[in-house]
């Protein structure tokens, strides 16, 4: 039998468990706090990597009304919520590194089937938040984040509508339904995702509704049927909560 | 299986291919290559840094090389280094080489070693870093003295009043295969104190560079460990890294990887058997606490903590971190499940006086070598990545104390020291998550003003 | 793109295999116990257990939401469309269905369903023939047999769930029926390895109200096992621990089948096995008459352009892309719907899905206590089970429960009345999450002339290639079904009595609505038979007109079952093993005669 090119990998293979497990005694005295320690940052002091100024004052005021802050548990903006998503779109979602992006890009095709822009998530969300502003400055002459908590939902309603002409913006082929599903998927996800990716502060979202994070095991609560599980979350870092 | 592993000389049709066959076998029972290889090097090359209480002993090139190696060895010079220890030019090795155990190896053996090792063995013409060490522990002559003080040089006889398959088990632990190298307690000069069964101490379990080697005599009614063991257990131990309770950790990875797991049923079961009739005691470590022992820590107390564990109420830190770091595989009961994840009510690592190993485990992690039996690399991650010292701390002190374990508390500063002997990649089993940025990206410079149109960095 | 031009020639193999998941792990072992120099190239990154260990997987957003475990749209997306004039566009980011990517294929991220055909699903046109009157079937509907029988399977349906260590409840031994277990199953020579796992509360009361109604509940055949298991390579599973995280993720705790938990580890040891990652093979080389394969071309992952001569070519990547790689490579005639020739391409079909959700206002499930297959199902409206042709159709689903996921991006379901964003949206999260149970139908998809794979004329990959362009609509029979299977679930529902539910089927004048997920039991296009002129692979998945060419997956089915596909894929890949160790090594050529 002639001998296989990739023996080296079996050897790896077979070698790999005794090399990853470190001898006591061989040590370099690396030390590390716990990561779940590090406090996440205030709103309020967060630089976006992402978005400008004005973009960044929309995406608060928009995370807001989605989201509010209520009796019911925390809001988009209590959670992080926009960092989440500027930390989303700087990353490799918002470059679409996943995503089939070769043309050509037949935008007036049947919505069933799917997703046609030539766009990236980066560049959806600057061509939806300035077709956005457009609308407020026309309508209201005033920026989304300047309107009143009634005229932002109106707004946001008639986004999710699709009830905003975005080609009479200048905005084609982008349409206002399409940038709001984006926007409020993203916007869910930054509230239910772990802490590990700037939203969901302190797990705030989970504790709301009881999710349990990453715990991530519940062998013994298979059949404790109908019986409310008492305990709180726990983040990927071991951030419990 | 294991032919990667025998690169075959150009002479070897000269040698009895038999007798090969039967050198590379007995080399994997006395398990050389463990210690006559580098991380990176290849077989059987030397360079192995091994600590030893003396200082940093280097492993030397055993290949047949004539320069670098044991090329010019005569049979007889070959058999005076395994067995007594002492170099072809007369220099004596370091008791790092278990030669007291070696001792006991026969001629024909000492033949089918010597055979293999000059044709079954490619030469690799390498010199390996050599060993230095401070006063008084250069001075080899020092070591003469020591083998005549502490080693007994006997070959090994067979008890007519044992079984066969007893006598092949005592043989293959006392001799080649060096068990009470790591499970003998040592003495105040780093002897071993007994070489065979007939000492109370020998294989009585010891503690080995802080991590426990647990006592492996398994005669007895009920306790921890072996004594609770059949035959089968011991035996799916050493083939397989793995049994119905627990898997191996720390230096025996190695062994039962390069050594135990290549060896052949009959041969595993003599040792099981030998190892079974060895008579345990109360003073053995790792093992001698029966549960019986310890009145207040009744079946009541079992069950409490895994009921208590299953309500996940009024937990405690440790038992709110045990549900949320090891409840996964390790359950509310402890008992793991068999051959996959380790029990730790009752395991010797958990329970050991010294509670490195258990901390290095929480932090490190642990990984079963794949085997020829037992294939799959089963892995425990690390949470030094997760965990802080309390933390770690809490869970080790839960976990000592759960079910029917009754090991001391573990504290902070403990895991602290332990923390510091980890190496820096052993951060790196942390999971990757993917990073949010990227960090090719410009952080200025792409930023609209206004909204027009975006030619963006794709 | 390959930018180097000069093609790099690797030592010959005795087999390639493209693509290392569930059937490229099964040839691996089979064709190295057989004594073959055995290679296998794999597009994907290298993942192993220790990838996949607590708590990496438990990350609802990279692995649910961003599908980090998916076959990448940018390396190859799929154009849909839904009839012969549409044209047709990429499917950008996953969504309908989700093939896998690296080591262990789909086989990783897979729910853990694992069934086996039943009898007439093998044969579905022969009992169409036999149960149905002539002209029932609409013209273009082109269902057929497989031209393997539930009997030459069953070894190694058998085989396989040792090698998985399914848990389940057998409901039929050598024919003696056994109360709990699936009485609709064909016979089995031997329980399923292991005890079904144990349920959370929605299996109860799904139970419950299903034996009320006269109909067999019983639990899912699941592949997160529920003890542990050492199969018969050696391999381990431990007892799943209902951790949340399952379908689209990796095992966090070895408990779900997979090609990692059950097969490489074991495969990887083996002198004569290699696999190379990162490695896109883009034809299969066909020497000058086109009869025989020379081995296969890949990109490596430095953009090299590589031939790798091969005696024997098993192409085992998931179902579409085998298609696609047929078509590139011309091995075998390309189908065309209006002259109703070729083979390549012909009956590829779908899964017919609905689901209900129930919304109750006392009731705890703890929705994070789930695990794929943690479920009950009944088969009480199989395809051979109920007079279907009363209701004007043939074929049929399973409906069952299942608790599958609690992670809240992707499964906080609101009633319909509730506000989809805003205060109110929140509260009706918070009030229902952790109070809802679903409920789903798996059905049939029967096979029709105008439902096909083809290659793109506008699209293409960054090699340069086009890309596989999927024709498919729905067809009045399995929407019949579908709604069928509606009213039944509908009796479920009123039995439960929940306060609110919502439901979510299709209806007749619906087209194939790519946006939602819905299935990634893709199945045909490369159908198994005994008649070359409508089928691309004999009976023992090998090509017709390339006879050291052998394909491997759910592009054999000639129509889709109700039943998941992996086992019957798993039990295909061992049955075709078998025919290559035993006929094809010692006398390579056809193993029919065409």
């Amino acid at each position: 039998m002639s001998s296989m090119p990739d023996d080296e990998q079996r050897r790896d293979f077979m070698r790999r468990s005794l090399t990853l497990i470190p001898a006591v005694s061989l040590g370099s005295g690396v030390t590390l706090t716990a990561s779940a320690a590090e406090e996440p940052p205030a709103l309020a002091d967060y630089q976006p990597s992402f978005f400008n100024t004005d973009e960044w004052q929309f995406i608060l005021a928009a995370c807001d009304q989605l989201i509010p802050s209520d009796e019911h548990g925390p809001g988009a903006l209590e959670t992080n919520v926009p960092i989440f998503i500027d930390k989303e779109l700087y990353g490799p979602f918002g470059h679409a590194d996943r995503w089939y992006m070769q043309g050509p890009f037949i935008t007036d095709g049947d919505p069933e089937l799917g997703y046609q822009l030539p766009y990236t998530p980066r560049e959806l969300y600057r061509h939806g938040i300035a077709a956005v502003e457009r609308y407020c400055q026309q309508e209201h002459d005033k920026a989304f984040s300047a309107l009143d908590a009634a005229t932002r939902d109106d707004i946001l309603g008639r986004l999710e509508q699709d009830k905003i002409d975005f080609a009479a913006l200048d905005a084609a082929p982008l349409t206002a339904g399409v940038f709001f599903s984006f926007l409020w998927q993203n916007i869910r996800e930054g509230y239910f995702a772990d802490p590990i990716y700037g939203g969901n502060k302190h797990m705030g979202a989970w504790k709301m509704i009881g999710f349990t994070g990453a715990r991530a095991n519940f062998r013994e609560w298979v059949e404790q049927h109908n019986v409310p599980y008492p305990l709180g979350p726990v983040s990927l870092s071991g951030e419990r909560g | 299986m294991i032919a990667w592993a025998l690169p075959m000389a150009a002479n070897a049709q000269a040698a009895d291919q038999g007798v090969i066959e039967r050198g590379a076998y007995l080399a994997r029972v006395g398990d050389c290559v463990a210690c006559h290889t580098a991380p990176d090097g290849k077989e059987y090359t030397g360079g192995l840094a091994i600590e030893s209480p003396f200082g940093t002993i280097y492993s030397s090139n055993i290949t047949p090389d004539k320069q670098t190696g044991i090329g010019d060895y005569s049979e007889e010079q070959f058999a005076r280094a395994v067995r007594d220890g002492v170099r072809a030019d007369g220099a004596h090795l370091y008791p790092a080489m278990p030669y007291p155990s070696y001792a006991k190896t026969t001629d024909a053996d000492i033949h089918a070693l010597y055979v293999y090792f000059m044709h079954g063995v490619e030469p690799v013409n390498h010199r390996p870093e050599q060993t230095d060490l401070n006063f008084p522990f250069n001075q080899r002559w020092a070591i003469a003295m020591w083998n005549w003080l502490f080693t007994e040089d006997e070959v090994f006889q067979p008890d007519p009043n044992r079984s066969d398959q007893l006598n092949r088990g005592a043989y293959l632990v006392e001799g080649l295969g060096h068990c009470g190298s790591c499970h003998t307690p040592r003495g105040f000069a780093q002897q071993l104190k007994g070489f065979d069964a007939s000492d109370e101490d020998y294989l009585a379990g010891a503690d080995l560079n802080d991590w426990l080697a647990p006592a492996l005599r398994g005669k007895g009614e009920s306790g921890r460990g072996v004594v609770d063991w059949s035959e089968q257990d011991i035996v799916d131990l050493l083939a397989t890294g793995r049994n119905a309770y627990t898997a191996v950790s720390g230096e025996m990875t190695s062994v039962v990887a390069n050594s135990t797991s290549h060896l052949n049923d009959q041969d595993i079961h003599a040792i099981a058997a030998y190892l079974k009739s060895i008579p345990a005691h109360t003073g053995q470590a790792g093992g001698s606490a029966s549960k019986a022992a310890s009145p207040d820590k009744s079946d009541i107390a079992e069950s409490g903590t895994e009921a208590k564990l299953a309500s996940a109420r009024d937990l405690s830190e440790g038992e709110r971190l045990y549900l949320d770091n090891c409840n996964a595989c390790h359950f509310t009961d402890g008992k793991g499940a068999g051959h996959i994840f380790p029990m730790l009510d009752g395991n010797s690592l958990v329970n050991a006086d010294n509670p490195t190993g258990l901390i290095h485990t929480i932090l490190a992690g642990a990984e079963m070598p794949s085997t020829p039996k037992a294939p799959e690399s089963v892995s425990m991650p690390g949470f030094a990545w997760r965990l802080s010292d309390q933390e770690v701390a809490d869970i080790a002190t839960f976990v000592r104390g759960a079910w029917s374990n009754d090991a001391a508390a573990v504290t902070a500063d403990q895991v602290a020291e332990v923390r510091k002997t980890l190496p820096e990649h052993s951060f790196s089993v942390s999971p990757g998550y993917r990073s949010t940025g990227r960090d090719q990206q410009p952080t200025s410079g792409e930023q609209l003003k206004g909204g027009a149109p975006v030619e963006d960095d794709q | 793109m390959a930018s180097n031009s000069t093609v790099i020639r690797k030592e010959p193999v005795d087999a390639v295999i493209v693509g290392l998941g569930w059937t490229g792990s099964i040839m691996g072992m089979e064709l190295t116990d057989a004594g073959l120099n055995v290679l296998a190239l794999e597009r994907g990154n290298d993942r192993t257990n220790a990838d996949f260990t607590y708590p990496k997987p438990a990350d609802e957003l990279a692995y649910g939401v961003r599908m980090e475990m998916m076959q990448r749209p940018s390396q190859a997306a799929i154009t849909i469309r839904r009839n012969l004039n549409e044209t047709a566009l990429p499917n950008r980011y996953l969504t309908s269905f989700l093939p896998g990517d690296g080591v262990g294929g789909a086989g990783v991220h897979w729910t853990g369903v694992l069934y086996r055909a039943t009898p007439v699903e093998l044969k579905l046109k022969s009992f169409a023939d036999e149960h149905f009157d002539k002209g029932f079937l609409p013209d273009d509907m082109t269902i057929q047999d497989y031209g393997v029988s539930y009997e030459e399977l069953e070894p190694h349906y058998d085989f396989f769930e040792k090698v998985c260590g399914i848990s389940g409840q057998a409901g039929n031994i050598n024919g003696q029926l056994i109360e709990g277990g699936n009485p609709f199953e064909g016979p089995r020579a031997n329980p399923y390895p292991l005890p079904p796992l144990p349920g959370t509360y929605n299996n109860a009361l799904f139970a419950q109200a299903t034996k009320n109604l006269g109909w067999h509940p019983y639990p899912y055949p699941s592949a997160n096992v529920s003890q542990a298991w050492k199969n018969p390579y050696g391999m381990q599973l431990g007892p799943c621990n209902f951790c949340g995280f399952c379908s689209k993720y990796g095992c966090l705790n070895y408990s779900k089948s997979s090609p990692q938990t059950c097969i490489l580890d074991a495969l990887k040891r083996r002198e004569n096995f290699a696999y190379r990652t990162n490695c896109e093979v883009t034809r299969v080389e066909l020497d000058s008459d086109g009869k025989k394969a020379t081995g296969v071309t890949y990109i490596d992952g430095d953009g090299n352009r590589v031939f790798q001569p091969a005696e024997l070519v098993i192409v085992a990547s998931y179902a579409l892309n085998n298609v696609r790689l047929l078509l590139l490579s011309g091995i075998g005639k390309p189908y065309d719907p209006v002259a109703n020739t070729g083979v390549v391409g012909r009956n590829y079909s779908y899964q017919m899905t609905g689901s209900i959700d129930m919304f109750f206002d006392d009731i705890e499930f703890n929705p994070f206590v789930a695990a794929g297959a943690n479920g009950q199902v009944i088969d009480d409206f199989s395809p051979d089970t109920f007079d279907s042709a009363r209701h004007g159709f043939i074929g049929g689903s399973y409906i069952y429960t299942a608790q599958g996921s609690g992670a809240p991006i992707s499964n906080t379901p609101t009633p319909g009345d509730a506000p989809k964003w805003g205060s109110g949206w929140k509260k009706a999260v918070k009030d229902n999450y952790g109070h809802s149970m679903s409920m789903g139908t798996t059905g049939t998809n029967m096979a029709y002339r105008d439902c096909y794979l083809s290659l793109d004329p506008n699209y293409r990959d960054p090699n340069g290639d086009p890309l596989l362009r999927m024709t498919l609509d729905w067809h009045d029979n399995d929407i019949r079904m579908t709604r069928f299977m509606r009213e039944r679930m509908l009796e479920i529902v009123r039995e439960l009595n929940p306060r609110s539910h919502v439901e979510g089927f299709k209806n007749f004048g619906d087209h194939y609505d790519t946006r939602h997920y819905q299935s990634t039991h893709n199945v045909g296009g490369a159908i198994m038979g005994t008649d070359p002129s409508t089928s691309a692979l004999n009976r023992y998945l090998q090509s017709w007109d390339v006879h050291n060419v052998f394909v491997m997956g759910a592009n054999a089915f000639p129509q889709n079952m109700q039943h998941n596909p992996t086992g019957t894929v798993a039990a295909l890949t061992y049955w075709s093993a078998k025919a290559i160790r035993e006929q094809y090594l010692k006398n390579p050529g056809p193993l029919m005669s065409a």
